[in-house]
């Protein structure tokens, strides 16, 4: 039982990181527009 | 009719006037051509197509799912006050609107030619806004090159109007909150495991402090804008939902807290869980908005202009006396009223004044709603944003900038808009909210106290100021309204505000603009035969005048080919001649509404046809009209036309009530009147002069194409040339508000029913952790429900 003492901030670090990761993608602005790309994908292909 | 791009059509309804005559087709736009391979069918297409085979992007031929625009000669315009960023390499950026594009393809063939063009770095256009972010070298190309390739290509760049970036801030604390909820059932469903079997008090501990490790960042950070939002209602003494919100919150953080020190479970998952629900409704609502705002700011970015001043003195080196010139190329803010300036075709008026030299013909759709194209001559007057259609003016300036009596109207009607600003419906019932929730906890606090003591007494006053969290109840209207907003956007009718989509759907009266909403607003024949319409489209071809581009347009819907002439002549203001089939023909102006063609030289000479132009009504408006009385509105025409063309326009419509000969103040007057008589109304309208008229109605709503300043005042725009997304708004509102009543009812029955059982101290954290995150699950599936029932309301919309 003890291993919770360790597991937990682990799996909060985890977390924390997937958080992270999202904080990062929306102050890069990846949530901004999103209509556009899903259009984009059929047409860049050079 | 289903695209087909490539190729000649072939269904064999091409018409061929004359027996059998090689016919091609326009390789750029589609249109027939007569010939026998397929030449362009104007200058302007031939361009465009230089332009796309230039920059070796021949593939977008191959791969358009529709016909390229027939690009249109326009004016210049002027970019120079366009606001453009530099960076650290010398690189210039910046944003402007797109208008016109078609298809994916359209979108791609313009970034690829900007791309290709040299000097520039990267371009990118949004295809559902159009908005397009444009980085280049300044050393090399300038914005009104790139503004110039951009409508050689058919599409119409304009600047873009005051924009605000979407908001990051509130996507932000989502994400911290969704992940601080999600972490925190963890630990909070293992103490809540730990009532029935038992716990090491030192694991309990972990568990507690983890959740208040947890729900700190969510109280102080991710839930400021309700505190925010609390705090700026009291300052202007409103109660909105925000109030019990940031009061809900504040009491379940502090009960967490002391609860966590004092070793004991506290509501801190709750909480955590309240905050992301709350948060994903504003985000969801927040994106419906700025849509709207995005839209509007595009469509409004008035094009700043710059004139033409004739002499004065140049501007010599520093302290030298400049020379006399001709004319100086200077800023609208330096014209002042006595100066005179020199307007050339295709260009915008900059200012107020009176023609003291010159005719042409001005299109004043702007002010008058009228489409067709004025004749003026010295002594006329003229007024600033109209366009001069063809000739050349010189203007003695009467009024500039703020005096000029657009911009005089403008500011009028958004005077008008601001005052009339009103609390939403959910605000309302907020004070009475608040003021209950209060009421029921202090007199829990008294039974218990006197009951069972102040620590029993305390213990369940928190526990009922909890579950009163009117968390659902907040979370009603936004997101349906935001469900409803989405629904109507999709379908064309861009509304403001959750208030204006709910009001729209309460109005029993709708009144129609005539020119710009029932019509299309454009120079269209109305009568002319096939044959005559092809001599005439021949002569008109290659000519950039609003009529040429009517008959063009014409022949090439009926899909009559365009034929070859020959010596053509233009004489502005007067007509256009040309041999067409070895005759020479001769086109003129004959009053209002409508060109004569005659063939003139041997044998004989006079009139032999007169082409009817004017303004037709749109193809969809009788089966729109129809649409909205079977919603139970009735349908008035509102024009300042003469009774005879609105009876017309009506009748082709299917309007019965027909008010005609109303000035932009009668029709605001009427629309008055008819409130007062205890309506609802809608006005939907296109000019500046629908402003006031506009505000005047509960709910204004304005066509995408019209003037700027009417999209301004009006609380909806249609996006499309159609009134049918009316009809479909109208659906969303009554669906969103259905979804709403429905949604309110259920929270105030699970908040009356939650607040007695904690009043009886039937609540712990476990049973707010179930109830609370149920009922605010309820709210959220009642909102997904709303685009079904729009939906099924049929998709005959366009």
């Amino acid at each position: 039982m003890d291993a919770i003492v360790f597991l937990l901030p682990i799996a909060l670090g985890l977390g924390g990181v997937f958080a992270w990761l999202f904080l990062v993608a929306v102050r890069d602005g990846q949530f901004d527009d999103l209509d556009d790309p899903p259009e984009r994908i059929l047409h860049d292909q050079d | 009719m289903a695209p087909r791009p490539v190729g000649p059509p072939a269904d064999g309804r091409v018409a061929e006037p004359r027996g059998a005559r090689a016919v091609g087709h326009c390789p750029h736009c589609g249109a027939a051509v007569e010939g026998p391979t397929d030449l362009f069918c104007c200058n302007g297409c031939e361009m465009a197509a230089s332009i796309i085979r230039g920059a070796g992007l021949e593939r977008y031929y191959g791969e358009r799912t529709e016909f390229a625009p027939r690009p249109e000669v326009t004016g210049g315009g002027d970019w120079s006050s366009v606001a453009i960023t530099s960076d650290e390499r010398g690189l210039v950026e910046a944003h402007l609107v797109v208008d016109g594009l078609r298809c994916a393809s359209c979108v791609w063939v313009t970034e690829k030619v900007l791309e290709r063009t040299p000097g520039v770095e990267a371009a990118t256009i949004s295809y559902a806004t159009g908005r397009a972010t444009l980085r280049w070298d300044p050393r090399r190309v300038d914005l009104a090159a790139l503004a110039r390739r951009i409508a050689a290509l058919g599409y119409h760049p304009r600047p873009l109007g005051e924009e605000r970036a979407p908001d990051r801030g509130l996507m932000l604390r989502l994400g911290v909150a969704g992940f601080a909820a999600m972490n925190i059932m963890l630990a909070a469903a293992s103490l809540y495991a730990g009532w029935w079997g038992s716990m090491d008090p030192r694991y309990a501990a972990l568990f507690r402090w983890t959740n208040l490790v947890l729900a700190t960042p969510v109280a102080l950070w991710c839930a400021e804008p309700f505190f925010a939002g609390a705090w700026n209602g009291l300052r202007h003494r409103v109660l909105h939902m925000d109030l019990p919100i940031a009061l809900g919150v504040a009491i379940l953080y502090g009960q967490g807290l002391l609860a966590t020190l004092a070793g004991q479970d506290g509501y801190l998952d709750s909480l955590a869980m309240l905050v992301a629900l709350l948060l994903l409704g504003r985000v969801l609502e927040s994106r419906g908005r700025h849509r709207t705002t995005e839209a509007a700011a595009a469509l409004a970015g008035a094009v700043p202009a710059t004139a033409r001043r004739l002499g004065g003195l140049a501007r010599g080196p520093a302290g030298t006396e400049g020379r006399a010139v001709e004319y100086q190329v200077v800023p609208v803010g330096e014209l002042r009223p006595g100066d005179r300036i020199d307007i050339g075709a295709g260009e915008e008026l900059a200012a107020d004044g009176l023609v003291v030299e010159g005719s042409g013909q001005v299109r004043m759709a702007l002010v008058t709603g009228e489409a067709a194209p004025v004749l003026v001559a010295p002594g006329d007057r003229v007024v600033a944003g109209t366009l001069l259609a063809d000739g050349a003016l010189t203007v003695q300036v009467e009024a500039v900038g703020r005096e000029t009596v657009v911009q005089r109207m403008a500011a009028q009607l958004k005077a008008a808009q601001d005052r009339g600003m009103a609390p939403s419906a959910a605000d309302r019932i907020a004070p009475w909210f608040t003021a209950m929730t209060l009421l029921i906890a202090s007199l829990t606090f008294a039974y218990w106290w006197q009951a069972r003591g102040s620590e029993v007494a305390v213990t369940r006053m928190v526990a009922v100021l909890v579950v009163a969290c009117p968390c659902a109840l907040a979370l009603a209207q936004p997101l349906a309204a935001a469900a409803g907003l989405g629904a109507a956007a999709r379908r064309g009718l861009l509304l403001r505000s959750a208030d204006a989509l709910l009001r729209l759907g309460q109005a029993d009266r709708i009144a129609l603009d005539k020119t710009g909403t029932v019509t299309a607003g454009a120079l269209v024949v109305i009568h002319a035969s096939d044959a005559d319409l092809r001599i005439a489209a021949g002569l008109e071809r290659y000519s950039s005048h609003p009529i040429a581009r009517a008959i063009t347009t014409e022949a090439v819907r009926r899909g009559i080919p365009l034929p070859q002439a020959t010596e053509i002549r233009e004489i502005p203001g007067e007509g256009i001649s040309g041999r067409v089939d070895d005759d020479r023909w001769e086109l003129r102006s004959a009053g209002p509404g409508q060109v004569a063609l005659c063939r003139t030289g041997a044998p004989e000479t006079g009139p032999t046809a007169m082409i009817g132009l004017g303004d037709a009504s749109r193809g969809d408006a009788p089966a729109t009209v129809a649409r909205l009385e079977d919603l139970g509105l009735s349908v008035t025409l509102l024009t300042g036309d003469h009774r005879d063309v609105a009876r017309a326009i009506g009748r082709e419509a299917g309007i019965t009530e027909v008010v005609a000969r109303h000035d932009p103040a009668a029709k605001a007057r009427w629309i008055a009147e008819t409130r007062d008589a205890g309506h609802r109304v809608v006005f939907v309208g296109d000019g500046l002069n629908d402003g006031p008229a506009l505000a005047e109605a509960d709910i204004g709503i304005a066509m995408a194409e019209g003037a700027a300043s009417s999209l301004l005042v009006a609380d909806g725009i249609i996006s499309r040339r159609s009134l049918a997304p009316v009809v479909a708004g109208i659906h969303a509102s009554r669906a969103a508000a259905r979804m709403i009543r429905s949604s309110q009812h259920r929270a105030l029955v699970y908040n009356a029913l939650a607040v007695t059982a904690a009043a009886a101290g039937l609540v712990n954290p476990l049973v707010a952790a179930v109830l609370m995150p149920l009922s605010s699950g309820l709210v959220i599936w009642n909102a997904a429900r709303v685009e079904g029932l729009v939906a099924g309301e049929g998709s005959w919309t366009l």
